[in-house]
């Protein structure tokens, strides 16, 4: 049996993605799932780092070049296999070089701070 | 483009045009989140447009990936199944109805675990034909006889060895074998070349006959006397050739320590494929071997740029043995 990948067409070279590498895992506020849900939002400082903002958490994370590239696979086809050869393909739709990991503990982001009183 | 290979009941491999992969499954506690057209700072920096908010869909979540190792393309299966049912010449008495394990270069492509390329090259070291679109091995003793029609032709027309003419081969032995299987055993055999003129020759490869002719001899008893072997050997081989043992490296082994010494048959390509199966059953053998012995029979366990060195390290424990460094075992075998 043999599944094939090829590079997906379009002009130019493949997409490039970046990886974001958190620890843990992430939930959802509400029940339903995490699809269609804000994750949060990222900024980069001055100097280039990271910084994710999670719910009330900020996470401080870093630029990684990754030694060992990954390619992004899409199944396509999965089905039976006919006279002419196996059906399943899948493609490679982008490649990843770049991660932002982020393996800070989140601190959370106090908004309110009191006046000295 | 790669292609994923693998039965069922085997561990997938990915091939590319020339090589192959192990490919593993990595597990990681982290969360991996993929995200198209997420730009890194040098890139913002570079596109000093705007302050604008970039909305980015995370495309996906994974917790493991494939990892992916380069390894030796797994071929001993491709003797295996061409070895089914070998060609023994248009007269076979085999009654062809009823085996059918026959197969097209397309069929090997999805059956074996290496990439095309890996696998055509294997086809050629094995001396594989291609016989009504089928690839298939000769039977060994169909081989032997061809190649006595040629080495006897050599003989009478009292030809140099490294000037066989491919014209005359084929017009005196076109009448006894098809012309393509003559033809076949000259390239198994031989160099082609052409010379100014533009006639096809061969230099025959005299230590491949050699070693032929000696596995035709050993493979009739489970040992023989060694002197006894090297003067028939020597008798058998054509007028011109030298019968030597390091022409049988990887096919036969010498034991030093009988009295009187003794050779036997033991083909490479009879012993396991995996690495520490393939340890196991030479040291079932023999329980300690000199690294002159063992090489023929873990050279092609190499990986790129490993030695055999590093393998016998991994794989062995050496110890002396009256002066000289010897290989046993790192467990007890069964």
């Amino acid at each position: 049996e043999a599944a094939f990948l090829a590079r997906s067409g379009g002009a130019g070279g493949l997409a490039q993605w970046v990886l974001v590498e958190l620890q843990g895992e992430v939930e959802p506020r509400q029940s339903g799932g995490l699809a269609g849900s804000l994750l949060g939002d990222l900024h980069y400082t001055r100097e280039g780092v990271p910084v994710l903002i999670v719910g009330h958490h900020i996470l401080y994370g870093k630029v990684v070049q990754l030694e060992k590239p990954f390619a992004v696979l899409v199944k396509r086809g999965a089905g039976e296999s006919g006279p002419a050869g196996p059906h399943t393909h899948y493609t490679v739709t982008a490649l990843i070089k770049t991660k932002l990991l982020f393996k800070t503990r989140p601190k959370p982001i106090i908004t309110n701070v009191p006046k000295k009183v | 483009s790669l292609v994923i290979r693998g039965e069922k009941d085997e561990q997938a491999v990915l091939c590319s045009k020339d090589k192959t992969y192990d490919m593993k499954r990595a597990d990681t506690s982290n969360m991996l989140l993929f995200i198209p057209g997420c730009k890194t700072p040098e890139e913002l920096n570079a596109d000093q447009a705007s302050c604008d908010i970039i909305h980015s869909q995370i495309a996906g979540f994974s917790n493991n990936y494939w990892e992916l190792r380069r390894c030796r393309p797994k071929l001993k299966k491709l003797r295996k199944l061409l070895m089914e049912d070998p060609y023994d010449g248009p007269d076979s008495r085999k009654d062809q109805t009823l085996t059918f394990s026959k197969y097209t270069t397309e069929d090997l492509l999805s059956l074996i675990q290496a990439s095309e390329e890996e696998i055509l090259h294997q086809l050629q070291v094995i001396d594989a034909c291609k016989i009504e679109g089928y690839w298939r091995i000769l039977e060994f003793d169909y081989e032997m006889k061809l190649l006595n029609h040629v080495t006897q032709l050599i003989d009478s027309e009292s030809w140099s060895l490294s000037e066989v003419p491919l014209r005359t081969c084929l017009e005196e032995l076109g009448s006894l074998e098809p012309r393509e299987m003559i033809e076949h055993i000259l390239l198994s055999y031989g160099r082609k070349y052409t010379d100014d003129a533009g006639e096809v020759y061969f230099e025959m490869h005299e230590d491949k006959i050699c070693r032929a002719i000696a596995q035709m001899l050993l493979q009739n008893a489970v040992k023989f006397n060694l002197s006894e072997f090297q003067e028939v050997w020597q008798q058998s081989v054509p007028e011109g050739m030298t019968a030597r043992l390091d022409q049988l490296k990887g096919l036969a082994l010498v034991d030093k320590t009988s009295r009187p010494e003794t050779i036997f048959l033991l083909k490479v390509e009879d012993l396991p494929e995996d690495n520490q199966e393939r340890f196991n059953s030479l040291f079932r053998i023999r329980e300690k071997w000199t690294e002159v012995d063992i090489t023929p029979y873990i050279q092609d366990l190499c990986a790129e740029k490993q030695t055999v060195g590093a393998l016998l390290t991994k794989y062995a424990r050496s110890s002396m043995q009256n002066g000289v460094k010897v290989y046993n075992s790192r467990r007890p075998i069964s």
